[in-house]
């Protein structure tokens, strides 16, 4: 048990947050939420620096990839690096990336869909994988932070029951720290807000009536981000998975609330960053069943033990 | 960054397992149902207590010197889950092991410590905590009970309250004002004052939280020897915040949530509704928040392993406690229906224990100041 990171752990970090740094950001992630485009450039460069191998590799592995997850988020990176680095690695199979994650009995459009070549399509059966032509997805319009598109869920090679299970439990981590890093974003920015804006000659961040509630926030913000950790290390078990999907998603909820809510109706505003992470928030509650999906999968991995 | 246990941790937890099956009674259930302050709970613990430490676990995190084993704190922490998520067979003692010794260590005199390290190591001794008066409670500072200096003692007058586990307690781990021309934080001071002395007289409060559960304590004219004194006088506060610090994450409120969901959860499966999707969703939330407090104790837990000083981290992991104590509480009503509102029923039972959650040991609002200043870095209001 220890909660520091190691020597590699820090060097993988210090290094994506470089990358990260230099290729994402809010003003990277304003202009491509402009053009509904995909981060082609910081895809390409975390896998030139071996990002997006760190489940396979000798000395590294999901905890790893989450870590990076994580920052990825945090900053507004536009690339499908969870469904990509963390997911697809779990089906065995080699997949050519964007991966995309689509559920078969909803109908919505999904994260990256457009510019997604292999779709991960799960179903009551489990998981089918299906490759995109250029041109089957459809771009859709959408105010929640990411490029979304209109898939098709049909066909797909149809992957073991087992497999399918471990790929819905790596969805969650991924989904939990995903989650952690975009909140972590929209609530330093905000946090930065309310120290700096004066209203009633002192700054907002000085009422207590606000500060609880940052508190709060904070306090769902770190559950998220250590047990999206804890399940990555310890190989994504169902429950602990779905304790952290379900922990994380139903944080969203309050710091979307919270950071809006402090931010005033600038925070509304394309000009203000907050948008960045926060609308995301939105996507990420509803993806693969929501926060109530991932509560159902709690209690029947930990109380029914059948499939989760 | 690793979330494994030692083949050392795991061993101890079965063990402790193993010991717990033989040394709670078959009426374990009923004896604990008022909690760890009530009388039957406060004379067993002084028998179970006993048998921990023959085994050497009641004090292993300890430095050897003051019996203990040098355990990590990992060790303390896998003791305290497992007391707690069974109704705390050590009654009022874990504020022994957790806090009043580790105080005494650091500020205590020789003869201090030879008198109360060895018997909190035996497990044979109740202590109770003098802290809150009628006008200081979260805003301990402000507190005003008397220790006038009177040759070699103190003449203490005052009273104090909520004052749980006294009723039994041989000592109490008191709080006075020794400069009452110092405001606030400076010119108060700590006793360790027997609690068998003449005008000391402990009165039960009529509450709906459970019976035996707290008291107020009248101090009138109480001649405590100077020698009680911990540490310097007039620096009691210092003494009470190192004492505190460890208290945060001392009463792991959280291992007896998650027992209680997974209990929830078997009576629902009994009654063949554990199929309904909306008890799942419940369930699975309580699940949620339990194990979220967990991990964010085990991180501050983490912290001490480490040496790092202490941090806004632990009032972080009380929040996440009392956030899923509550939840729990709630659930716990809300499952067993209206059984629930028969005394001593487990509804009851799991929904009393939780109530106190965001108001002992520091109110909710208090920690969440702490980590709005001291993690958040806002401005004080």
């Amino acid at each position: 048990m220890d909660f520091e990171l190691n020597t590699d752990q820090t060097a993988i970090l210090e290094a994506v947050e470089t990358l990260l740094a230099r290729q994402a950001g809010p003003e990277r992630a304003r202009e491509l939420n402009a053009k509904g485009g995909y981060d082609a450039e910081l895809d390409a460069a975390l896998e030139a620096a071996g990002f997006t191998e760190l489940v396979q590799g000798n000395d590294t592995g999901p905890l790893e990839a989450t870590l990076v997850l994580e920052a990825v988020a945090r900053h507004a990176g536009f690339v499908a690096y969870g469904a990509t680095a963390l997911v697809a690695p779990a089906s065995g199979h080699t997949l050519a990336g964007p991966v995309a994650l689509a559920l078969a009995e909803e109908n919505g459009p999904v994260r990256y869909g457009a510019s997604a070549r292999t779709l991960l399509i799960f179903d009551s059966q489990g998981v089918r994988m299906r490759p995109l032509e250029p041109g089957e997805a459809k771009p859709v319009r959408a105010n929640f932070g990411y490029p979304m598109a209109w898939v098709p869920r049909d066909g797909g090679d149809r992957l073991s029951p087992d497999v399918a299970l471990r790929m819905r439990a790596w969805s969650r981590v991924a989904l939990a720290a995903e989650a952690a890093g975009t909140m972590k974003a929209a609530l330093d920015f905000t946090i930065a807000y309310v120290k700096q804006r004066k209203q009633f000659g002192r700054a907002i961040g000085s009422f207590q009536a606000l500060q609880h509630r940052l508190a709060q926030a904070a306090v769902q913000v770190e559950g998220s981000r250590w047990l999206a950790y804890e399940a990555a290390w310890s190989n994504a078990p169902n429950e602990a998975a779905a304790v952290a999907a379900a922990y994380a998603a139903s944080a969203t909820q309050r710091v979307f609330y919270e950071t809006h809510q402090q931010n005033g109706a600038i925070g509304f505003t394309r000009e203000h960053d907050l948008h960045v992470w926060s609308m995301r928030l939105q996507a990420l509650r509803l993806e693969m069943e929501g926060v109530a999906g991932h509560q159902r999968a709690v209690s029947r991995a930990r109380w029914i033990r059948a499939e989760a | 960054m690793e979330f494994g246990w030692s083949e050392g941790d795991r061993k101890f937890r079965q063990d402790l397992a193993k010991f717990l099956e033989e040394a709670l009674p078959e009426d374990w259930e009923e004896v604990s149902k008022d909690g760890p302050g009530s009388d039957a709970q406060a004379a067993f613990s002084k028998e179970f207590s006993g048998k921990l430490a023959e085994r050497g676990w009641l004090t292993q995190h300890w430095p050897s010197e003051y019996g203990g084993s040098d355990a990590p704190p990992w060790r303390h922490a896998i003791l305290s889950e497992a007391m707690w998520a069974c109704g705390e067979p050590r009654g009022p003692q874990y504020m022994n092991v957790n806090w009043i010794g580790p105080a005494i260590m650091e500020y205590g005199s020789e003869a201090q410590k030879s008198e109360h390290l060895s018997r909190i190591s035996r497990g044979d001794v109740l202590w109770c905590q003098g802290f809150s008066e009628p006008n200081a409670g979260s805003d301990l500072v402000s507190l005003t009970t008397r220790a006038e200096p009177r040759g070699d003692d103190y003449l203490v007058n005052g009273q104090k309250i909520w004052t749980s586990y006294c009723q039994n307690a041989d000592f109490c781990f008191l709080l006075v004002r020794t400069n009452p021309q110092e405001r606030r934080h400076r010119g108060i001071s700590v006793l360790l004052m027997p609690m068998d002395l003449a005008g000391v007289e402990v009165r039960e409060i009529d509450a709906v939280i459970g019976d035996r559960y707290f008291h107020e304590v009248f101090l009138t004219d109480v001649v405590v020897p100077k020698s009680c004194r911990l540490g310097p006088e007039n620096e009691g506060w210092a003494i009470t915040s190192y004492a505190l610090q460890f208290e945060r994450v001392g009463a792991p409120r959280y291992a007896r949530a998650a027992l209680t969901v997974d209990l929830l959860a078997e009576n629902a499966a009994a009654g063949g509704r554990l199929a309904d999707p909306n008890l799942q969703e419940k369930l699975g939330h309580a699940r949620a928040l339990c194990e979220a407090a967990r991990v964010l104790h085990y991180r501050v837990i983490d912290q001490r392993t480490h040496g790092l000083p202490p941090s806004a981290d632990s009032n972080v992991a009380r929040i996440a406690g009392t956030m899923a104590d509550l939840a729990v509480g709630e659930l716990a009503l809300e499952i067993w229906g209206s059984e629930s509102l028969v005394y001593g029923s487990v509804g009851d039972s799991n929904f009393r224990a939780s109530m106190s959650a965001g108001i002992a040991t520091g109110t909710t609002e208090v920690n969440l100041n702490l980590i709005a200043q001291r993690l958040l870095g806002l401005p004080r209001e």
